[in-house]
């Protein structure tokens, strides 16, 4: 593959990127600080076949996790067989109440699906973590694309790369397939979120309007969105970036300010759509994930294609004790965390921290998780001008819309600390392209 | 054409606002400042009063260094820059991620005028990328109204801040102009009867600064526009 010319121009591709305030927020001793995402233009590469055999296996699993959700807010089947202990379902922060007997417009529960994937040295791919809320991080290699084009257009002259500035247009469509009828809205908490540049990149780019809470109101069973002038325009479709407590005080947590009264009510009457929809945070919860395989065998009738990390329930007496013979070589999450926050290493504890964890582990088996560290492939990035192997994911992301679509890229972020396997922006981590080949 | 909330047009407003407070300031401090090197250090006391900020300043070169790099001076170059970026930052779907890049820039080249050894003259780089961004504005924004509305917010600014260093007659004259040119396309409520007013005092010599300074913060009425992200 010929790259070279590509790389010439970092500096300059980076300072553009800053230009167009391609940053994240960050708090950092309860002060906001917004944070450049760093930029490595080394693309992680992906076969065409390879990519073919990811689609496959993304959209069995993204087609298991929407019947799972169906289910576990209707009629429970997968609970009733005991495939899934309902402890796992109930007990989670992700399952909501509220949502039982819900049926989102168009029957789909996760629009915007980020599955975030590593490969292991052997070139095995691995599932790490399904995000079925509100999954973020597509515009960055979708504008870095466009800025690495324009620096190198030789590159993408004479190798075959799939185009993947298409991404706002598939989630356009995703938005007007469920649309119930008037304009599309992005639901943003607002600047100081983490996340506002894709906020307010992807209106940008997709034509939707960029609202927070008190620019909507619930009135005759309809959202409005309300103009400067005083006109209502109805909204049919809402693309909301905060979470599902915060979403509606009068249904969720009632101290949320940023949210919108009653957008609840009129959701569960099929007046507006909500992407994705409330509660699916019960099908990615860390813990649920370890089913995921037996979901697809379910309800599909199929062997999962993509491969879970190993992975260990220390609920079941079985797996716990693996668990203990096997501390030193396991990573252990903590299922309420996110963000690469709740991930300890049993090689790196002292011996007073793995006594504490494994006292903590035996109260609250629940609450934990044990994988298999997999040895990612490295891939290069340019630091101080030699090139470095680091460890880097991928998040894939799938969108529905009449039928799911693999979007023919992703989001690739690596950890610039070499002795970390934590890739997370928040934690220092930067990004690169993703690129597809189309021959 | 794009729906706008009261909240969209209330920071494009203030984004113009900003955006020119910043300019003109860079601008009439830069003359200011040549007088003070010197001929007459302490005229930043003068020009303290006539902008009505507080005098917190200790010397000439504590005034041009936080006057204008100090984040923590309410009325510094530097924060009044960060409140255009505060509005703007907001108003990427409306303006353009192209349009948005030059405050940014703007806000770049402030920061780096901090820290060099000749701040003042690189202070020309913040105007320059203030200069650019009306010019994308104009050439970039297809919604009239949106254009609109930062035009109006900018021509408040500049008819308030050359009221207050009392400008000549022929100056307010020609932003009152432009002023009553660019209201009616903003679609935005303003008070007709403070209007007549302020173009009746653009006409009448002496100028009474003051009074026109009352009006043209009063222009606008309240219930248009929540004053959330002004001050």
């Amino acid at each position: 593959m010929e790259t070279g010319e590509l790389y010439r121009y970092s500096d300059m591709v980076n300072e553009l990127l800053a230009r167009y305030g391609v940053k994240f927020g960050i708090y950092k001793n309860n002060t906001f600080k917004e944070q450049l995402f760093p930029f490595d233009m080394i693309p992680r590469v992906i076969g065409k076949e390879e990519f073919a055999y990811l689609e496959r296996g993304l959209k069995q699993r993204v087609a298991a996790l929407n019947e799972f959700i169906k289910d576990i807010y209707s009629e429970k089947k997968i609970i009733r067989d005991g495939v899934v202990p309902e402890e796992f379902v109930y007990a989670g922060s992700g399952y909501l109440a509220q949502c039982e007997g819900v049926l989102p417009p168009k029957g789909v529960y996760s629009h915007i699906s980020g599955i975030d994937l590593v490969q292991g040295k052997d070139g095995t791919w691995y599932i790490l973590e399904d995000n079925l809320r509100i999954p973020s991080g597509a515009s960055y290699p979708m504008i870095a694309r466009d800025l690495c084009r324009k620096s190198s257009p030789a590159t993408f002259e004479k190798n075959h790369i799939e185009d993947n500035r298409n991404y706002a247009q598939l989630l356009r469509q995703t938005f007007d397939y469920v649309n119930t009828g008037g304009h599309t809205v992005i639901l943003t908490p607002g600047r100081y979120n983490a996340a506002y540049f894709e906020h307010s990149y992807l209106a940008e780019q997709t034509g939707a309007h960029l609202a927070t809470g008190s620019e909507l109101i619930v009135e005759d069973e309809h959202l409005y969105f309300i103009d400067y002038s005083g006109k209502k325009e109805k909204v049919g479709a809402v693309y909301r970036r905060i979470s599902d407590e915060y979403l509606d005080p009068m249904n969720f947590r009632p101290e949320s300010v940023i949210g919108i009264p009653h957008i609840y009510d009129i959701y569960r009457k099929g007046n507006v759509a909500l992407l994705n929809a409330p509660g699916n945070g019960v099908a990615d919860d860390k813990g649920i994930y370890y089913f995921v395989p037996k979901m697809i065998k379910y309800y599909l009738g199929e062997d999962a294609i993509l491969n879970n990390a190993p992975t260990y329930l220390p609920y079941y007496e079985e797996d716990m004790n693996y668990v203990l013979e096997h501390f030193d070589t396991l990573v252990l999450k903590d299922v309420a965390e996110a963000g690469g926050y709740g991930v300890v290493f049993g090689s790196k504890m002292t011996k007073e921290e793995k006594e504490k964890f494994l006292a903590l582990l035996k109260a609250e088996p629940r609450r934990f998780i044990a994988q298999e560290v997999i040895d990612f492939l490295d891939i290069d990035i340019y630091e101080s001008e030699q090139r470095v192997p680091r460890k880097a994911d991928l998040r894939a992301f799938v969108l529905m819309a009449d039928e799911p679509v693999v979007w023919k890229s992703g989001l690739t972020r690596f950890s610039r600390n070499p002795d970390s396997f934590i890739v997370n922006s928040s934690q220092g981590g930067g990004f690169k392209d993703t690129w597809v080949l189309s021959e | 054409m794009a729906i706008l909330s009261v909240e969209h047009s209330d920071q494009l407003f203030w984004l113009g606002r900003y955006s020119e407070r910043v300019y003109t300031t860079i601008r009439i401090f830069s003359k200011r400042f040549d007088s003070m090197i010197d001929l007459k250090p302490e005229e930043y006391e003068e020009y303290c009063r006539q902008q009505d900020i507080p005098n917190i300043y200790t010397s000439r070169d504590d005034f041009s260094n936080r006057y204008c790099f100090d984040e923590n001076d309410p009325n510094s170059i530097y924060s009044n820059l960060m409140r255009a970026y505060d509005n703007a930052i907001v108003l990427r779907e409306e303006i353009g991620s192209e349009t948005l890049a030059y405050i940014q820039l703007a806000v770049y080249a402030m920061n780096k005028a901090a820290v060099s050894d000749a701040p003042l003259i690189q202070l020309q780089r913040v105007m320059d990328n203030i200069v650019a961004f009306w010019g994308i504005v104009d050439d970039s924004i297809d919604d009239e109204k949106v254009r609109s509305i930062i035009k109006f917010g900018k021509r408040v600014e500049r008819i308030d801040i050359y009221a207050r260093i009392q400008m000549d007659t022929a100056e307010i004259e020609r932003e009152m102009r432009r002023l009553n040119l660019r209201i009616p396309r903003t679609g935005l409520c303003y008070d007709k009867v403070k209007l007549a007013h302020l173009n009746y005092l653009a006409q009448v010599s002496p100028l009474d600064y003051k009074t026109i300074v009352k009006e043209i913060e009063g222009l606008l009425l309240q219930d248009a526009l929540p004053m959330a992200s002004g001050m």
